[in-house]
């Protein structure tokens, strides 16, 4: 099938193409898991009235460490979008990208840091707001 | 650790990531249990996942991939200020032949959340982290207060290995879910400690 410029692909359903955003460029920071952190640097935040749209916004919601998939989120972006305006704003140095360590599922400190961690979160408030259906 | 490609000593330094995934069939409370412990209120974002189709009876032919764009649901606990816990409620586990890799690759466990009353839309997610060799649990949601059945039942009709738990838990309840996914990190935590001895009996 064509993804042309004339020519969205089948399966998009959005009136805005969404790697449109990244001018047809995909996976280029495909390896990066969505929880990878990532924050604006001095240069990025100095630079920001010369950054185009999601460049800027990704910047802008940045001044504080965040997860791909929260700015994704934040700004209504595919995942996939993100990954590649992030590696955009890396080179440019206008962004700090810190990918999780790939083995940390074996890794028995960092298991045992996060039981202790998830063992101590205050727990006794946390159910009463949850609404009782899923929304998925 | 969590270096970058070039230091930039004005930047802040993040939290070290990591991520448990919550699966199971629709509506079958992975959204609630995300946000029963999650510090934000759950966020969406559009993922792509690969769907695989299913012509497994005919090997000449190179299986069928198709990128499907699903919405992933996610929240997040900061466990202490180096440490943050990302939980992701993988989408489309109703339907066979989905891959989440993109989703699941460097979790350090998954909790697959059953309502007994719907064994078989769980089958695709417990056969997924079977195949991906992840640590997971398998957690029953209890609905209307009682499960429809035992666990021992449970544990039958989805013919999991013994070293796999299966436990009720209420995913509305912070310390239920929060205890579930303590049930799974305990469960990676031997594996590791196990590789780790063996790698240095070597």
């Amino acid at each position: 099938m064509s993804t042309g410029p004339d020519t969205a692909p089948a399966d998009t359903v959005s009136a805005v193409r969404p790697f449109l955003l990244t001018s047809g460029r995909v996976a280029v920071e495909s390896t990066l898991p969505a929880e990878t952190q990532v924050v604006a640097t001095t240069e990025g935040l100095g630079a920001l009235g010369s950054l185009a749209f999601e460049h800027r916004a990704i910047i802008e919601a940045c001044r504080a460490p965040l997860s791909l998939a929260e700015v994704a989120a934040r700004l209504r972006l595919h995942l996939n979008v993100v990954r590649v305006l992030a590696g955009d704003l890396k080179n440019t140095r206008h962004l700090t990208v810190h990918a999780p360590q790939p083995d940390m599922s074996s890794d028995v400190d960092v298991l045992r840091r996060v039981i202790d961690g998830l063992r101590a979160i205050p727990t006794s408030t946390g159910s009463g707001s949850v609404p009782a259906s899923e929304k998925d | 650790m969590n270096t970058d490609t070039y230091t930039d000593s004005y930047s802040i330094r993040p939290p070290m990531p990591v991520k448990m995934v919550i699966a199971g069939g629709f509506g079958v409370g992975k959204t609630t249990a995300v946000a029963s412990v999650s510090e934000i209120e759950p966020l969406t974002t559009e993922a792509a996942i690969t769907e695989v189709a299913t012509g497994i009876d005919d090997t000449s032919m190179t299986p069928h991939k198709t990128t499907t764009t699903v919405a992933l649901d996610f929240g997040c606990v900061t466990l202490d200020p180096t440490l943050k816990l990302y939980l992701f409620g993988t989408p489309g586990q109703d339907r066979f032949g989905f891959m989440w890799d993109d989703v699941t690759e460097g979790a350090l466990g998954a909790l697959v959340v059953v309502d007994s009353r719907r064994l078989d839309d769980c089958f695709p997610a417990v056969d997924y982290f079977e195949r991906k060799a992840m640590p997971f649990a398998v957690a029953v949601n209890i609905f209307d207060g009682s499960l429809a059945y035992p666990l021992s039942a449970v544990r039958e009709a989805l013919d999991v290995d013994a070293e796999v738990p299966v436990v009720s838990f209420d995913a509305r309840s912070a310390t239920s879910v929060r205890d579930s996914l303590v049930v799974v990190l305990e469960l990676a935590l031997t594996r590791a400690a196990t590789a780790a001895a063996a790698a240095a009996a070597c």
